[in-house]
């Protein structure tokens, strides 16, 4: 499932919980594992100048510079590197999202594996307007594999998993979502628990939703499920389904800390939204921050063509 | 005669010399190389005596040194009013005295010349429109800098750009696969969010054919994906030729002449070949200036005209508000205050001062023009090659203070710059003085305001 991973690194030690899973899933895996750091934004006009994503700084670049920071890069990371296999280690100039994407495109990796860098940590995101928001969201959205983003310790390891909560939103790509999500979990045994929020978030809306109003929504929901995703599911049946009503981030962190979840998996398909407005309106990005698991973005069919019908 | 590894008069032709300039961080060695460059008087001679022609020197001849040029000068401004920084001052001082002198000058005298041709004057050709005679220092400047780079003697990252065009026939190192590849993935990355969205390549007899500067592809190419999105609204016949794509020229601001030829030659050969209608350019200034209002002398064109009809980006998204290819949500219109730069590559060297307005009055409500403006504008400060070179990152800042100084009297947070350099020398103001402003394109404005039709929208299950 996984032959080719790219960690798509700041270098930093925001990185460094993301840095442990993408080390292990190479090892546990057999995967070749890209590490991969964009160490510099370059300017609009023309100009040798370079930001420096760590430091913020101006600087101009030449071969030795991009040497320099990938030795550093060696240091960060020589304890895993000691036991890695197959690993490859690379620094290069651009916008962030934009690099990283270009190297999954190039490789065509399996999973991007990300830490979930804050935007204060996002040097020049404020600076470069027509492509603010974080590189992570960006990431997210495009990638036509599944992005995996780790901000807290993660202490199980992927082979180990026995928990896999999915969140669905009846939209296409939560299709995918689910497709993988059962790919996942039934490639190691784990349990796959399907889970879907119904949003009462009645504020915008202006009103409030009777009970039975609710409860049909949940019956439709329940029904939805069934014939969407649970159709789909073959020689399998180590999994569950439930549907809460509520903020759809608030009750899929809820429901993951019951079930004890290993990984929420989850689409990320904001449209139409101020990329600015959608950093703080995301589902997504709000699960990521919160959660004490890993949480896995999948938008796109590309990584699940074999469980399709 | 002495020549340097790096700095020499030899032109920038194979990678491998492209690799050992660019390893060269900020030219160190390259600059230490140009204090021993010998000139050579009479080749340099020979070039001027073949190449300053009547009017050129009939400028320099009737200057009456009456100083109407000082005020036009940004510089001059910024620089506390230094005489020094006069326009016809600067252009005696070093074309003249070459003139003078016979080309018998030194090394010193040489980088003199180019200290001044890059780092006083950003070739914006403002001081012209206000000379009693016409006199064009902006075009003498660049003209210099033709005579610098013969000899030599031009700014370490010139010699790279220079040598990118001569290679890539690009600015950057894109190749053709890099560029046609870019342009199916960008199409690939947006086709969820707008369904049938396409970047057609060497499509032949297009109405439109889409040229860009070389930095889209190679660090920005959502602003491709951005064009073709609204070509795409617009319901536009386009495409972009799979070679002779890059329209800016490094090689205009080194005065590397052979090598603008060869460039704008590669997209006058992709005209000839697919047979558009009429070509638009990508929001760059210098890029239409060169390919569209210099290029067609430099191949030689007798009509001094492109192959076919050529339009500026901003022209095409004025046509395409007038005819109603593109129409604005008027409650997405643009609320706050909101300024337009006006960039001195098309709006002296091609009048496109109208277009800018008319595309102002659909899309804000509350435009605030910069003053002076159209083609009075002052020059964003990085124009001319300046942003790029390093030596004169000080000069340049000090520059920069005028235009912050016209946008702070606006009172506009939202400058619209549709120039490359323009936009990045506005983001290095705001780096450098803090005045807290943004700046935007205009493609990515218009997206977030536009109608999309119906039968466009992507479809929600």
């Amino acid at each position: 499932m996984f032959k080719k991973l790219l960690f798509a690194t700041t270098a930093s030690p925001t990185c460094d919980n993301a840095a442990k899973v993408a080390f292990d899933l190479e090892l546990k895996w057999d995967a070749k594992l890209f590490v991969f750091h964009v160490l510099g934004m370059p300017t609009r006009g023309f100009s040798q100048y370079i930001t420096d994503s760590r430091t913020g700084e101006t600087d101009q670049i030449d071969p030795d510079y991009i040497e320099w920071v990938k030795e550093e890069m060696k240091n960060t990371y020589g304890e895993l590197l000691k036991d890695s296999e197959n690993s490859e280690l690379e620094a290069v100039i651009g916008m962030p999202h934009r690099e990283i994407l270009r190297k999954a495109r190039k490789e065509n990796v399996d999973m991007i594996i990300m830490g979930a860098h804050t935007r204060e940590e996002d040097v020049g995101a404020t600076r470069y307007r027509s492509i603010a928001g974080s590189t992570m969201q960006k990431v997210a959205k495009a990638a036509r594999c599944p992005v995996v983003i780790i901000s807290r310790p993660c202490t199980t390891c992927w082979k180990l998993f026995s928990n896999i909560v999915v969140g669905v939103d009846f939209s296409k790509a939560a299709d995918y979502a689910f497709l993988w999500a059962y790919k996942l979990a039934k490639e190691v045994g784990a349990k796959l628990h399907v889970f879907h929020a119904l949003d009462v978030n009645y504020g915008s809306a202006g009103q409030v939703k009777s009970q039975v109003e609710i409860e049909n929504l949940l019956a439709a929901a329940n029904e939805k499920i069934k014939t969407r995703h649970l159709k789909k599911i073959k020689n399998f049946d180590n999994y569950a389904v439930e549907i809460w009503e509520g903020i759809p981030y608030v009750e899929i962190l809820k429901y993951s800390r019951k079930v004890n979840g290993d990984l929420i998996v989850m689409a990320h398909h904001t449209r139409e939204i101020d990329p600015e407005e959608a950093l703080l309106g995301s589902t997504v990005e709000q699960v990521v921050l919160r959660a004490s698991c890993p949480v896995a973005s999948v938008n796109h069919p590309d990584k699940v063509a074999d469980v399709i019908d | 005669m002495a020549e340097g590894k790096l700095c020499n008069k030899k032109t920038v032709d194979k990678i491998e010399q492209l690799n050992e300039l660019l390893s060269d961080k900020s030219g160190k060695q390259y600059y230490e190389e140009m204090n021993y460059l010998d000139v050579d008087d009479k080749a340099l001679w020979a070039t001027m005596q073949k190449t300053l022609k009547s009017r050129l020197k009939t400028w320099l001849e009737i200057c009456s040194h009456c100083g109407l040029c000082a005020e036009s000068c940004f510089y001059y401004l910024a620089n506390d009013r230094d005489p020094k920084q006069v326009p016809s001052y600067k252009i005696q001082d070093t074309l003249g005295q070459l003139l003078k002198r016979k080309g018998k000058v030194d090394n010193e005298f040489m980088q003199y010349c180019m200290d001044t041709a890059f780092a006083k004057c950003t070739c914006c050709t403002r001081c012209g429109v206000y000379c009693p005679f016409g006199i064009d220092t902006g075009i003498m400047f660049s003209y210099l800098r033709g005579l610098l780079f013969s000899q030599g003697f031009t700014p370490w990252e010139m010699k790279i750009g220079s040598g990118m065009h001569r290679i890539f026939r690009a600015q950057m190192d894109v190749t053709t696969e890099d560029w046609t590849e870019t342009c199916e993935w960008m199409a690939e990355e947006y086709e969820d969010d707008w369904p049938g969205l396409k970047i057609p390549i060497d499509v032949q007899d297009a109405d439109i054919l889409y040229t860009v500067n070389a930095r889209e592809p190679k660090h920005y190419p959502e602003d491709l994906a951005e064009a073709a999105i609204l070509f795409h609204i617009a319901g536009e016949n386009w495409t972009v030729p799979s070679e002779g794509w890059e329209e800016t020229s490094l090689a205009m601001f080194a005065g590397d002449w052979a090598a603008c030829k060869m460039q704008v030659e590669s997209v006058y050969d992709a005209m000839k070949r697919l047979n558009p209608k009429r070509m638009v350019v990508t929001e760059c200034g210098h890029a239409y200036r060169a390919t569209v209002i210099e290029g067609p002398y430099w191949a030689g064109l007798k009509t001094g005209q492109t192959p076919i009809p050529s339009f500026h980006y901003v022209e095409w998204v004025a046509e395409a508000l007038r005819t109603g290819k593109l129409k604005i949500d008027p409650a997405k219109k643009i609320k706050e205050p909101v300024t337009y730069q006006d960039s001195c590559n098309y709006i002296r060297n091609a009048g496109l001062k109208d277009v800018a307005r008319e595309i102002m009055s659909y899309i804000a409500e509350d435009f605030r023009e910069m003053s002076p403006c159209k083609e009075h504008n002052f020059c964003c400060g990085g124009g001319g090659g300046l942003n790029g070179i390093g030596r004169y990152r000080p000069q340049r800042n000090v520059g920069l203070k005028v235009k912050r100084d016209q946008i702070l009297q606006t009172g506009a947070k939202l400058v619209i710059a549709p120039c490359h350099n323009c936009w990045d020398a506005i983001r290095d103001l705001e780096e450098v003085y803090d005045i807290g402003i943004r700046w935007s394109f205009l493609k990515p404005l218009l997206i977030s305001m536009v109608e999309v039709p119906e039968h466009l929208q992507p479809k929600d299950e």
